[in-house]
């Protein structure tokens, strides 16, 4: 019964590349006009962590439906984890109920859990296929972009660092909307992608 | 900035297309948990992408371990493995499978069909292994995790209905909230678990291992999906609580853990041996909820009340004394009548191995019940009466033993759920056993 209803793996990775999609374009419009003007309507800091929270309890489904291989299992388990994880820090950061700073490493420490799982679960080399390359862009990507929120825990007022976190969201957006095939949806396009594997 | 963002996205685009994922099996012939009525000719085994078959990619194994597939070989665009099979005689059979994936991964999988008897369930399949002791141990970490949620949950609404001190209620969250991530991560680690003894394929090679059939096709399996989704909830539920103040979100965080910890009456013995019902999985839900609410509250009463709100320990410690009289009348009486109904023969409990568990468990819980009727007779009068002073740290002291009796309780538990129970007797053909009693 639930496999006649579950979606296609391909929508489900286009909808989350859409929902960090939002969280990149929420992310860059704070860094541009700065913390003090988008504060001054309140709701607008709970959105990207809001976001965050709601996308980390979506995640679960994915996990517990689509078991069809253990790593897989595990690694959208983490991302859901480290999802909600750094989107409950950061609304309770707005929120006033946390006042350390420090709290916004969960989102360092969010980065650092993801791109480890992508490297983890990949045991090919980069050009193995379209596949490894992927996990291991998203990966190193994650990782490398770690250093965003780190900047940001220690100084929050860096342009910098909020541009340089909000940009990690939009390449993993465009990279999630690469990330799956397109042929089970729209049919094999072009020859000039190769044989058709699916 | 955007110049390199671009050249990301057009990297990315340009790839050939090949798939991101490992192949996954889409569709078996015959069916996982299929009942054939004549011998099948093959096995075809069809894959969302392209695969490469190995030797040995399709055994089909009689109960006793003897391969009667023919060699595999991959057809239909390399997407499907077939194997050829002799007339197969009357049976359960498994059917264990590995391929190469289109990106080089090697999955692999386990289901089971019968011919013209019922397939057995994937955990039992041939070659698999029972629960081991880190699976009991495991176990009684769920139940632990559990308890903190749902006692704590129950203690926050039913004990200490009012505000508490701000000290105290963090400690409260903090208690609940570690109830609530561990409850999620011990359920995951679990199921792994489970899905390691059903595949019983090496480290590297159980990661790549087709866990579809435990989850969709066995109670434990769907209970693992419904618990994990439902605790996610209520771990949502709790965090609003604490992020806004509110306590609604407690109540509906206690009615969902409630609802969603009877997954393990329904997946349990009680809903799966024989003589079960709806009467013997009611029972088991109470047995469980009477068992969480009792050390979750004792917990709660160490671990939050006592260390954080000092002017609360009298009115809760009494309140939940008066609780606990309930929650023991309530387990008690499940827990007689799940015994009557596992236990065909009173020799039983010295003669099998469960009886020996629930031996040691009713033992432990003698102990735990002596200790609380100590509180219940002689701790709650003085404590009513307004004595205090060394009293009330010696109480605290008593507390603690109580709660790690408690605690050997639900090691015992676990234990008890993972072992067999003797096997009830088979009822005997009506003209035998007519023809017994002349």
């Amino acid at each position: 019964m639930i496999a006649g209803i579950m979606p296609q793996a391909e929508f489900v990775h286009w909808w989350f590349a859409t929902g960090f999609l939002m969280l990149g374009l929420v992310l860059f419009a704070e860094a541009l006009v700065g913390p003090e003007v988008w504060g001054m309507r309140p709701w607008r800091t709970y959105i990207w962590p809001g976001l965050c929270f709601v996308m980390g309890i979506l995640m679960w489904p994915v996990m517990t439906f689509f078991t069809n291989s253990a790593i897989h299992m595990v690694a959208h388990g983490s991302w859901a984890e480290v999802l909600m994880l750094c989107g409950a820090a950061e609304l309770g950061v707005a929120r006033g109920k946390l006042h350390s700073q420090y709290w916004r490493l969960t989102s360092s420490l969010a980065l650092i859990v993801s791109g480890t799982a992508f490297l983890v679960h990949e045991q090919n080399h980069w050009l193995f296929a379209r596949a490894a390359f992927l996990h291991h862009t998203l990966g190193w990507t994650a990782l490398v972009f770690a250093a965003f929120p780190l900047m940001l825990a220690l100084r929050p007022r860096s342009m910098f660092a909020a541009s340089g976190f909000a940009t990690f969201f939009i390449v993993l957006a465009v990279l999630l909307y690469c990330d799956r095939d397109v042929a089970p949806i729209f049919g094999h396009l072009s020859q000039f992608a190769g044989p058709p594997h699916r | 900035m955007r110049r390199a963002l671009l050249l990301v996205a057009l990297a990315a685009l340009a790839l050939p297309a090949s798939a991101f994922a490992h192949a996954s099996l889409k569709k078996e012939t015959p069916a996982y948990g299929q009942e054939l009525a004549v011998s099948p000719r093959q096995i075809v085994l069809q894959f969302d992408q392209t695969v490469q078959a190995l030797p040995k990619s399709i055994q089909v194994l009689t109960p006793d371990g003897k391969n009667l597939a023919g060699s595999p070989r991959a057809v239909t665009s390399q997407r499907e493995l077939v194997a050829s099979l002799p007339r197969l005689p009357t049976g359960p059979y498994t059917i264990r499978w590995q391929a190469i994936s289109n990106d080089g991964h090697i999955v692999s999988g386990v289901y089971t069909f019968g011919v013209r008897v019922k397939a057995p369930p994937v955990t039992s399949a041939v070659g698999a292994q029972g629960p081991t002791h880190t699976e009991d141990i495991v176990r009684w970490l769920y139940f632990v995790a559990l308890a903190l949620v749902v006692g704590g949950l129950g203690f926050r609404l039913l004990i200490v209905r009012g505000p508490l001190p701000p000290r105290a209620e963090r400690r409260f969250f903090w208690v609940t909230g570690i109830g609530a991530v561990s409850l999620l991560q011990v359920g995951i680690l679990t199921f792994l678990l489970r899905g390691e003894d059903m595949l019983q394929l090496p480290f590297g090679l159980f990661w790549y291992g087709d866990l579809s059939p435990l989850a969709n096709g066995t109670r434990f399996g769907q209970t693992f999906i419904a618990m994990t989704l439902g605790f996610v909830l209520v771990t949502a539920f709790l965090y609003l609580s604490w992020l806004l103040d509110i306590v609604w979100p407690l109540r509906v965080a206690f009615a969902l853990g409630l609802f969603f910890a009877s997954g393990l009456s329904l997946s349990g013995h009680s809903a799966a041996d024989a003589g079960h019902s709806w009467v013997s999985e009611l029972a088991d839900w109470v047995h469980l909820t009477a068992a969480m609410l009792w050390v979750g509250g004792l917990v709660m009463l160490l671990a939050v009340i006592w260390p954080a709100a000092p002017e609360l320990r009298r009115t809760a410690f009494l309140r939940f004394s008066r609780l606990a009289t309930v929650l023991v009348a309530c387990l008690l009486a499940a827990g007689t009548y799940l015994s009557v109904l596992r236990f065909p023969n009173v020799h039983d409990l010295w003669t099998t191995g469960y009886g020996h568990v629930l031996l040691i468990k009713l033992s432990l819980v003698a102990l735990a019940l002596l200790w609380g009727a100590a509180h219940h007779f002689v701790a709650a009068p003085r404590l009513a009466a307004g004595d205090s002073g060394t009293f009330v740290g010696k109480l605290s002291r008593s507390m603690l033993g109580e709660s790690a009796v408690a605690m050997a309780v639900l090691l015992a538990a676990a234990f008890l759920v993972n072992t067999n129970p003797p096997p009830q007797p088979t009822p005997r053909a009506p003209v035998a056993a007519h023809a017994a009693r002349r």
